[in-house]
């Protein structure tokens, strides 16, 4: 419990997003600014058949251009993902390779490998099991997303890869927060991966959650999420540590809440995430006045937005801080969704801006209270702001950054 | 480091386990002792199986450990979990009230959750007249947390919820998960644990791989242990099976087989250390890649060095067959089980783990007393 032990304060150092709106914190926070969208046609499978056939794919990824030990062809995409983002943001946070050997790391997803598992179904629907690849079944498990962040950098710390579906990379960073804040560790990379798959794509048109073409968190015509991918790694650092290298520290890791709605596998439940949000700002000691902005879950069904905008009054009551999506612009990029959040929320910090919610229209009578920073960014004074993450399996995880001191 | 660390021991107050055994410790033991009567076969299925033996968990009458609602879109990994769930719930004495239930959480070791679930949603994404003609009933469960949201749901399990899928070593990750939770009031209570069923796709991966020795069979099974702060346990007057000491992991991806070992023999040395306890005060060991080609002696060798002596050990990939990310938590069960036969002293055990991906890791366990 926070106050009955000691914790080391914990800071941002490095950040490291592989995304359809840039890669590289440059090209991603100029994306955030302007309000760019990542979604475009699927080209990494076959989308004849599906009726929306768009998907936030990251394009543009090279992953020889960024992986300096890991040897693409025995990787599969999704460590390929999380291993060039953890390299940015090693590279970001200007530490020399041979800085990084204790460090650990804690990858979080939804899907593991699943573009890896489904090139292993089609074979077995070719030829039986017994027709599947070894080099490909090699590449197919899920802990192979942060063991590939661990052999890329050289690490020999903790390696673990936590599989909470799509509110998994903040499980990820508050588990590397608490490891770093007990002293287990000076350096933890966390943050997540997933890659764009046919199985989510149709899984998620068939609980109706998929809308055609573009994702309106909050607005009043929302009709569902857009499938996305990416990897999203932060440097999370002692404070100590930080300031005896000099580090340039974007933010300080404020603390986290996680919880569990135990009703509804895939139904989210306003009461568990407004319970949620206590425990977050109950660990890092801020009351709900004292947040400048939430970086919503936000995912754009009629659903999720109402639950979490209700969830929000419930727990900030009258003064209620701008709340924006960034699955707007990126889509849902699953388990590393909360990962580009915990990133947006930390530049926010640093740079005195508010990322817009696109696609934005017409405001919903039924949420008048939420202002999701319409289309547009803006510039602001963001001195604590909250990043919220829920899952499938009613997974709640909440991180709260605060600016650097 | 600016901290002082002391490690914070866990209480294993009851566990749960299905395993190729049966259910429970006392089926568990039998095996140990004596070996598997008949291993069971999996279920016949028309993708067929490799040949190599195959030890299933024998009927478990799940309709009347489980009831009957609420179960058709539920896979078998699932149930395994629950029903481990089940066994340990009911092991604790009392029942948890609905306050302790909400600060009850699970951590559960699994490496992609049921493979099988995941399959059949491929599958159909490519043979169905529409790719997206999945059934939308089993979609929930392809995601891996399927398990232990099923688990929070059916028990009202409210706090922390995580999944850890870090191959061979993932049950002492989720181990360390469970207490780093613990110590930073994340939840007062965990069930952790780790859980792999036995289906066609895991069978047919782990032959095809090459990982396992020639004749190694592959099992399947669920090991759930409710933990707590050891500390609380004790001051409340009440009893428990075992403290989980010191877990100590770490990651060799890079190195040679032989610095594998070495990584492996730090984690003994440091986790021994930070527990308290000396070499020569461990009874036993308890080894996870028995059936892996190469690792089973390096770890043999890591585990030997570190103590200077020869252990017994409990053995387990030989009595259940291959348990990939459950492993370590089925050798803690598998010491708890043999610790079932009194003895005047509280016994200690080691247990370690050792992974393809390069994770090492290194738990050790102390009777209760």
């Amino acid at each position: 419990m926070a106050g009955l032990t000691l914790r080391a304060r914990v800071v941002v150092t490095g950040l490291g997003p592989v995304s359809s709106i840039g890669i590289g914190v440059t090209a991603f926070r100029a994306a955030l600014r302007e309000g760019r969208s990542g979604i475009s046609p699927i080209e990494s499978f076959d989308a004849e058949g599906f009726p929306y056939r768009d998907a936030g794919e990251v394009k543009d990824f090279r992953p020889e251009t960024y992986l300096t030990r890991l040897s693409p062809a025995a990787w599969g995409r999704s460590a390929q993902l999380a291993a060039a983002a953890a390299r940015l943001a090693a590279a970001d946070a200007g530490l020399p390779d041979d800085a990084c050997a204790d460090a650990g790391v804690v990858i979080g997803t939804t899907s593991g490998e699943s573009q890896v598992v489904e090139s292993l179904v089609a074979q077995q629907v070719a030829g039986g099991f017994a027709a599947m690849d070894p080099g490909t079944l090699r590449q197919f498990p899920a802990e192979r997303l942060a063991a590939g962040v661990a052999t890329e950098l050289g690490l020999a710390g903790e390696v673990l890869t936590l599989a909470t579906a799509c509110s998994a990379s903040n499980y990820a960073v508050g588990y590397a927060f608490d490891c770093v804040a007990r002293g287990d560790a000076d350096l933890m990379f966390a943050g997540g991966a997933d890659s764009v798959c046919r199985w989510a794509q149709a899984g998620f048109h068939r609980l109706g959650a998929l809308t055609e073409s573009a994702c309106r968190p909050f607005d009043k015509g929302r009709a569902g999420i857009i499938t996305g991918e990416g990897g999203a790694v932060l440097l999370l650092e002692n404070a100590d540590h930080a300031r005896a290298r000099g580090a340039r520290v974007y933010a300080e890791v404020l603390g986290y809440g996680v919880n569990c709605d135990a009703r509804h596998m895939v139904a989210p439940d306003e009461d568990s995430i407004a319970a949620c949000m206590r425990l977050a700002h109950q660990d890092a000691d801020v009351k709900p006045d004292e947040i400048d902005y939430i970086c919503a879950h936000g995912t754009g069904t009629p659903a999720n937005d109402l639950v979490e905008a209700r969830a929000v009054r419930q727990v900030f009551g009258e003064r209620i801080p701008p709340v924006s999506s960034i699955k707007s612009m990126l889509g849902h990029t699953m388990g590393a969704a909360s990962g580009f959040g915990a990133i947006a929320t930390t530049l926010a910090i640093a740079d005195g801006f508010l990322p817009p919610t696109i696609n934005w229209t017409t405001q919903d009578d039924e949420l008048p209270w939420i202002d999701p920073v319409p289309n547009v960014a803006r510039p602001a004074t963001v001195r604590i702001a909250q990043n919220d993450g829920f899952a499938f399996g009613g997974n709640n995880a909440i991180t709260v950054f605060g600016a650097a001191r | 480091m600016s901290l002082v660390l002391t490690e914070t021991p866990l209480a294993i107050t009851s566990c749960g386990v299905v395993s190729p055994a049966g259910l429970g410790l006392e089926a568990l033991e039998r095996a140990l002792r004596h070996g598997l009567e008949t291993p069971a076969e999996p279920k016949e299925s028309p993708d067929g199986y490799p040949p190599r033996p195959l030890w299933a968990i024998p009927d478990l009458g799940v309709a009347e450990l489980l009831g009957r609602k609420g179960l058709r879109h539920v896979d078998r990994l699932t149930k395994l979990g629950l029903v481990a769930c089940k066994l340990a719930l009911e092991g604790a004495g009392e029942e948890l009230d609905a306050d302790a239930r909400a600060h009850t959480g699970v951590v559960l070791a699994t490496n992609t959750g049921s493979l099988t679930s995941m399959v059949e949603v491929g599958i159909d994404t490519l043979v169905q007249k529409k790719p997206y003609l999945v059934n939308p009933g089993n979609f929930p469960n392809v995601v891996t947390n399927a398990c232990t949201g099923q688990i929070a749901i059916r028990n009202s399990l409210r706090a922390v919820n995580s999944v850890v899928s870090s191959g061979q070593a993932a049950s002492l990750a989720a181990i360390r998960f469970a207490r780093t939770a613990i110590e930073q009031g994340r939840a007062s209570r965990l069930l952790v644990g780790g859980v792999e069923e036995l289906s066609p796709a895991a069978a047919w991966g782990w032959h095809l791989s090459g990982a396992l020795t020639e004749d190694a069979p592959i099992g399947e099974g669920c090991a759930l242990f409710l933990v707590e702060d050891a500390e609380a346990v004790r001051s409340s007057g009440r009893t428990a099976l075992a403290e989980l000491l010191a877990c100590e992991v770490a990651y060799q991806g890079l190195g040679t087989a032989r610095e594998q070992g070495e990584g492996l023999r730090h984690c003994v040395e440091r986790a021994l250390e930070r527990s308290g306890v000396s070499p020569g005060e461990v009874d036993a060991v308890c080894l996870s890649a028995t059936n892996h080609w190469v690792r089973d002696q390096l770890e043999e060798w890591a585990v030997g060095e570190e103590l200077g002596r020869p252990v017994p050990q409990v053995q387990v990939g030989e009595v259940l067959g291959e348990l990939y990310s459950a492993s370590g938590a089925m050798q803690v069960a598998a010491l708890l089980a043999r610790w079932r036969e009194p003895a005047r002293q509280p016994r200690i055990g080691l247990v370690t783990s050792m992974g393809e991906d390069g994770n090492v890791g290194c738990l050790v366990v102390r009777e209760w007393r």
